[in-house]
Formats: C-alpha cells, sequence, structure tokens
C-alpha cells in the first residue's frame, strides 16, 4: 500500500544519525567461532534451564535450555559440537549469570525442527515458543507470550523505525528479507487474530519503505526521523492514533507490536524449522575499521566480531552494546553475543560524551523532549536529596522508558537516567 | 584494548550546546542593546556596562577564592585555582553584571553601579549556592537594590527633556507611566520609542527596543528561549494596561495608543526579554511558563497604573518568588494519561 505519514509527535530529539557507517554494508555471515557461550538469560524472565550435560554432543539447533516458566524462553544451541563447560560468568550488565560453553567442531550440523505448511494459529504459537523467540528490539520478551493477548486485538505494529543512531541492522534485514519479514507478520497476525498489519518506518530509510509499499495488505507509515519513535507506545499512537494508557499494555488498545527481526524470525522458524540462533548485529562507530553487518550465531565471543571487522583504528573512549541511547557501555570485549543483542559500538572521544556534570540550570528542556511527558529534573533533583517518593511523584519517574531523550538534551550533562535508575529501584524496593 | 574505556549510564551521545555555549549565546544576543546603549549615552554607557560586568566577574571570582575554606592553601596555589575557577566559568556572572549595566541610567555613579554589581552576585546568587539555585533573578534584584538604597536610578514619573546628548538627560530610568499617556502629546512619536532616537531618560540598554528585538529573535532561533514568552508577557502588559488607562475619567487616549506607549516605552521588551526568561528563574514546564509570564503580565500592568513608576524589575523579582509553588503544583500529565473516573455506585 501507498505509504503514509503517521501522527503528528513533538516530544524527542534529533540526534545525528550516524548510520551512513554501516547501512551500505550488505549482510555478511560471520566465519563460524570456534566455541560459543551461550548465556541461559535471553529474556526478560527468568533464566531458562540447562537441559543438557557437560561432555553432551549439540547440533545447531539442538535444545539446551528449557524455558522456565510463561515469560521465560527455550534456548538452542548455535553451533554443532560439544558441550564443554556449564560455569556462572560475570554478563554485560555486572551481575552473575550461568553460560553454557560449546567447542564448534566446524561441521555446522543442522537439527531444525519439521516446517509447517498452512499452519493454525495455535501451531504457529506453540512454534515460536519451541523455536525460542524473543522480541529482537531489545527488551527480550518471549514473542509467544506477546502473541496470546488477553484481550482481543486487531492490528499488528511492526517497527521498523529503528530510531537509535548508528544501528543499520534492521535497515539491512528490511531490504535483504522484505518479503520473509511480510510472510512472518502474516504469520503472527494470524497466531494472535490481527486482521491489520501495519509497519512503521522512519523517514531516512526511503529503500525500506519503497520495499514494502508493493505488499498490498501491509500498511507503511512512516515515521519523523525523532528520536525515540521506535518506542512502544509513541509508535502506537504515531501508526495507529491510539494512546495505550499508563501502567497498560498495548493489547489493551487492540495492538500488539513486534521488531521486524522478529518477524523473520517467526517466517524461518515456520516455513524452514529454523530455531532462533542467529541475528544480525550492527558493528560500527568511529573506532572500528570497517564497520559491518553480520550474521551473527548466538554466544559469539565479541573478540571474534572485532577482529573480523578489522579491529580498532582507532582507540575507543566507549565500547557500547546496543545503540548508543539506551546501550550498555562494556568495560572489555570479553562477552557474548545474545538473542537481543543489536550492535557493537566502538565510540572514539569525539563521538561520545565524557563531560563532567554542572549544576542544573533549571531550563526544562528535559521535560520538553520526554516522549512520555515526564519532568526528569523533579527526579534528580529530590533523588539526589534522597527524596525517592516524591521524586517518583514529582518526576514521574515509574513512567520512565529510559530512552535517554533527556540526559542526550541537557546542557550541564547531568546524569539524569542514573537518578531515574536509581530512584525506580529504590521504589520498587518499597513496593 | 587498554584501560582507558569509560563506563557509564546511557545514553552514550549527548548534544553539543553546554551551560557554557548557552550563556555565551545570551551574551551575544545582547550585544545589540549594548552596542545602542553606547551609541545613545557615550562613555557614559560604556564605563557603566564595564564597571557592572568587571564587578560582577570578579565578585564571582573572590567568593569562589575564599568561599570553600582553605583559604591559606589557596593563596599558595593561587594559578592552579584561577585555572579552575576559570574551567568552571560559566558566563552567568557576566550576563548579570551586563543586564543590571543595561537597566541603569545613564547617570548612575561608579560606585553605585559597582555596589549594585558586588550585591547581585555575592548575595542574591553565590549565597544561595551559585548558578542555578538563585531564587530571583540577580540582575533585577540588583537593579530593585540599588534603586531603594540609592535612590538615584529611581523609576520616577520623567520630564520630556529635549534630545538626548551632552550629558543632560534627566533622571529617572525610564521614559514611562505617568507620561505614558502624554508621551504622543509631547512629540515623541511610536517610531522614536521603537529606535529610541529622542527618548531621554530610559536606562541604557532598554532605550532602543529594535536593539532588543534583534537579541529576542537570535534567542528564539538558536532556542535558548520559546519565541512566545516574552509575546505573552508584552501582550498581557499592555492589553491589561491599555484596559485599565480607558477606565480613567477625564483622559482623552484611545485603546491602541495607550497599548503601543505602554509596549514601547519603558523596561518591558526588556524585561520581557532577557530577564523573565532567565532559566533558573522561570518555571520548569510549558504550562507553568504560561501561567509565570501571564501573572507578570497582570501584575506588571495593574501597578505600572496605580504606582506610576517603572515596576519591571519588582515584578520580575515578587513573581520569582512564587516560581517554586507554581512549579510544584503545576506537573505535566504523564503521555496516556486519564483522569480516573469516579465510580458511580
Amino acid at each position: 500500500m501507498k505509504a503514509v505519514k503517521g501522527k503528528n509527535f513533538f516530544a524527542g530529539v534529533h540526534v545525528p544519525d550516524m548510520k551512513h557507517l554501516a547501512n551500505g554494508v550488505a549482510c555478511e555471515v560471520l566465519p563460524l567461532p570456534e566455541t560459543v557461550a551461550i548465556s541461559v538469560s535471553q529474556s526478560i524472565g527468568k533464566p531458562s534451564i540447562p537441559c543438557v550435560e557437560v561432555g553432551a554432543k549439540v547440533k545447531a539447533g539442538t535444545l539446551i535450555a528449557k524455558a522456565d516458566g510463561a515469560i521465560s524462553s527455550n534456548i538452542v544451541s548455535s553451533v554443532s559440537g560439544e558441550v564443554t563447560e556449564i560455569k556462572e560468568v560475570k554478563g554485560t550488565n555486572g551481575s552473575k549469570e550461568t553460560c553454557i560453553f560449546i567447542k564448534s567442531d566446524g561441521l555446522d550440523e543442522k537439527q531444525w525442527l519439521e516446517p509447517i505448511e498452512n499452519p493454525t494459529a495455535e501451531q504457529i504459537k506453540q512454534r515460536i515458543c519451541e523455536a525460542g523467540i524473543v522480541g529482537l528490539g531489545g527488551a527480550g520478551f518471549p514473542t509467544a507470550v506477546k502473541a496470546s493477548p488477553r484481550t482481543p486485538v486487531d492490528t499488528l505494529v511492526l517497527n521498523g523505525a529503528e530510531c537509535e543512531p548508528y544501528l543499520t541492522c534492521d535497515h539491512r534485514i528490511m531490504i535483504e528479507k522484505t518479503d520473509e519479514i511480510v510472510r512472518g507478520a502474516r504469520l503472527l497476525a494470524k497466531a494472535s487474530g490481527c486482521s491489520n498489519v501495519i509497519i512503521g518506518i522512519e523517514a531516512n530509510k526511503p529503500d525500506c519503505i519503497e520495499a514494502f509499499e508493493k505488499y498490498d495488505d501491509v500498511k507503511v507509515v512512516i515515521l519523523k526521523k525523532q528520536y525515540p519513535m521506535g518506542s512502544e507506545k509513541q509508535l502506537i499512537y504515531v501508526c495507529t492514533g491510539r494512546k495505550v494508557g499508563l501502567g497498560k499494555l498495548p493489547s489493551d488498545v487492540g495492538v500488539i507490536v513486534n521488531n521486524v527481526g522478529t518477524a523473520f524470525a517467526v517466517c524461518e522458524a515456520v516455513e524452514l524449522g529454523k530455531p532462533l540462533y542467529e541475528s544480525v548485529i550492527t558493528v560500527s562507530g568511529g573506532a572500528i575499521a570497517n564497520p559491518k553487518n553480520l550474521w551473527v550465531r548466538l554466544g559469539t565471543p565479541f573478540s571474534n566480531i572485532i577482529s573480523y571487522c578489522g579491529g580498532e583504528s582507532v582507540e575507543p573512549k566507549k565500547v557500547v552494546l546496543g545503540g548508543p541511547m539506551t546501550g550498555a557501555a562494556l568495560a572489555s570485549y570479553d562477552a557474548y553475543t545474545k538473542k537481543t543483542c543489536a550492535g557493537i559500538l566502538l565510540m572514539t572521544e569525539k563521538e561520545t560524551s565524557v563531560e563532567e556534570p554542572t549544576p542544573c540550570l533549571n531550563c526544562g528542556k528535559c521535560a520538553d523532549v520526554c516522549p512520555m511527558y515526564l519532568m526528569p529534573m523533579n527526579t534528580a533533583f529530590y533523588a539526589a536529596a534522597g527524596e525517592y517518593e516524591l521524586a517518583g511523584k514529582l518526576g514521574g519517574t515509574m513512567n520512565c522508558v529510559e530512552c535517554g531523550a533527556c540526559e542526550y538534551i541537557c546542557p550541564a550533562k547531568r546524569p539524569l537516567i542514573q537518578s531515574i535508575r536509581k530512584t525506580k529501584a529504590e521504589l520498587r524496593k518499597k513496593m | 584494548m587498554n584501560n582507558q574505556i569509560v563506563i557509564s549510564t546511557p545514553p552514550h551521545v549527548k548534544c553539543k550546546s553546554t551551560t557554557k555555549s548557552i550563556m555565551l549565546d545570551v551574551l551575544i544576543s545582547l550585544a545589540p542593546a549594548t552596542v545602542m546603549a553606547i551609541v545613545y549615552f557615550g562613555l557614559n554607557a560604556l564605563w557603566i556596562v564595564l564597571t557592572a560586568v568587571l564587578g560582577a566577574v570578579a565578585t564571582e571570582f573572590v567568593y569562589y577564592f575564599i568561599a570553600q575554606g582553605g583559604f591559606a592553601n589557596k593563596c599558595k596555589n593561587a594559578l592552579d585555582v584561577c585555572k579552575k575557577w576559570w574551567k568552571q566559568f560559566d558566563y552567568t556572572s557576566a550576563i548579570t553584571g551586563l543586564i543590571l549595566a543595561l537597566i541603569l541610567p545613564s547617570t548612575a555613579i561608579w560606585y553605585e553601579v559597582l555596589i549594585g554589581a558586588i550585591f547581585s552576585i555575592a548575595i542574591v546568587k553565590m549565597l544561595f549556592g551559585g548558578t542555578g539555585k538563585n531564587l530571583v533573578n540577580p540582575a533585577a534584584m540588583g537593579r530593585v537594590f540599588m534603586f531603594i538604597s540609592f535612590a538615584i536610578a529611581a523609576p520616577v514619573v520623567c520630564n520630556i527633556a529635549p534630545i538626548l546628548g551632552e550629558g543632560t538627560i534627566a533622571t529617572g530610568a525610564s521614559a514611562l507611566s505617568g507620561n505614558i499617556l502624554q508621551g504622543n502629546e509631547a512629540g515623541i512619536s511610536y517610531l522614536d520609542l521603537f529606535l529610541g532616537t529622542g527618548v531621554p531618560a530610559a536606562a541604557i540598554g532598554e532605550t532602543c527596543k529594535a536593539a532588543i528585538i534583534i537579541g529576542w529573535i537570535y534567542l528564539a532561533v538558536k532556542k535558548v528561549i520559546k519565541w512566545w514568552q516574552p509575546l505573552i508577557y508584552i501582550a498581557v502588559a499592555g492589553l491589561v494596561g491599555a484596559l485599565l488607562a480607558l477606565t480613567v475619567e477625564g483622559q482623552s487616549v484611545d485603546f491602541i495608543n495607550s497599548f503601543l506607549s505602554l509596549t514601547l516605552s519603558g523596561g518591558l521588551i526588556f524585561g520581557a526579554v532577557f530577564m523573565a526568561t532567565d532559566y533558573v528563574t522561570s518555571p520548569k514546564a510549558t504550562l507553568g511558563q504560561i501561567i509565570y509570564f501571564v501573572v507578570l503580565g497582570l501584575l506588571t500592568a495593574v501597578l505600572r497604573h496605580y504606582t506610576k513608576l517603572e515596576v519591571v524589575s519588582f515584578v520580575i523579582v515578587l513573581v520569582n518568588l512564587i516560581v517554586p509553588l507554581i512549579d510544584r503544583y503545576f506537573i505535566r500529565k504523564p503521555f496516556g494519561y486519564k483522569r480516573e473516573k469516579k465510580e458511580v455506585k
């Protein structure tokens, strides 16, 4: 369908998108790593339970950890070989997590599920569950749970905004795998009972917009180039005009949102029977020799990826896992990819910001750009005084989506996200 | 990889503007008004500007030097302290000094200006915690202090003196109030008021409205202030003032004439553009800001009408004091907020 403009939404910031570094580079397949380390914490819920022993022979696609509870996900091996170790390591967020180490035999033998032809809604949901598909947008919410909403839904919104600067992995698969994404979206719509499929794409990706216009059952909505357009509630408002209430889920207004990468994974899982063990990662930033988009197996060591991209061209000041607005800063390359990894950025001192904060000027810019219409300066002010209750009440902290727009715009470079996270943690303790 | 990488919470990219760059923009926006002050009032104005700016910056430096303890220690490493001070210096005290100078009449004496600048910085700003912490606008408070203490700069009803020059300008800060309604009769056209030509006795920087409006446009384009903020203040003050003027019996002025003379004379435009919009002393959220500028306008109109004085600085100081209350009670409603319906049983 012909692309239409989305509804106006004014809050947000205009971040230089820096996508030119990698958006012209077609996806390459990273050579198989010698060893992979697959963490059992791959989704937002409980860690999965390992179901293989040390010494077990596995193939690519063999189930190695089972979901523990509803909001957990299955995990499969990403290479063929032998399980060498199951031990606790320090994860990228600093906490301990169990990892399953698998030594690859280099044969890459596969053990996929049976393809399903003309699946029913139930079959699709079950397959999504078996294949261990989680939301690839970043949060890692199990897709099967999303596809079985409590209230009836009529619209599936595909998130192709990719509003984070630098990241181009969604951009690349939208061009290279357009048809698969649309087929995956149809399957997701069928599973959840949606009749409309909308895809929201930011205006800085005209080639993707053109590619999706060819499909008659997909409505393309052009989003303004503005961060954070890919934030769930804002995306729903811009695409459908519906407002999700505070503390409510998108399904309460009849919408489910899925990332384009997730739709692609669903298509592969149903049509080919391939479980989720491979995804596209953007390697970019000013300090990497050759920015690339790579198909990477789950659990690949970062050092492999960096050296495949030619290593550091200059010394990086920050190493970021994910996008620069919400990603986590890493202390070393000693980490392994997860399902939700969207990118690794090596940022030079010039690109990133390491300035010392100066006193708050009360300028109110943080409130002006907040996509949730909150008042971050109040949170920061009262949190600094230890008054977390007031901070939460006057700053609206619990509704914060932590998009980072406030801290981006702050002329005094105040660490607003840090106070917001601290306040959230303190308030959760009291709940 | 070496050990030099930085770990912090996101976001890892930030915008280019800093406190310093914003304050530099404010200084640039004040430049046209300063230049016109020197053109109209000559060396007198230049001395006032220099005294106030240098006095303000020096006060901040001295305060920084002695306030944080370890005085003897600091004296030893004076050079280091100077470097440190320069690193954290954000031009705010220079702006305060410059604004204070521009709202003084050209007859102000140098020591009065100096005392005013020291009061503004040391008492009004630094004692409350420095940049970002002061309760009221330092320049406006300094102006009020000087008015009360020296009575020099009293913005009284002024005579329509002959043209400017020769240093014969009559006392009085602003061509205003008592004479606004007669201003036109005295042979001063609105164009004169707008450009500041032939208008006597105004404060040096408030005279040329055109220069102030250039500064306003610059600030709005640079997104330092929101363009509508001064507009609300000026419009409300002008409209309400003109309505009040209509109620006076026996005056033969029409609405439009009194509106124009009220808005174009005195320190209203200058105060609205440069003093009322000060980040620190204005509300944080848009709704609060609208209320703040409307209250400013109302109070200015009413007080001007009944006191026959130029009251912009007073009003700004007064309304600054209720800003914490506005901030406390006008909290934005989050996206997706719905007022909870009372359940009817």
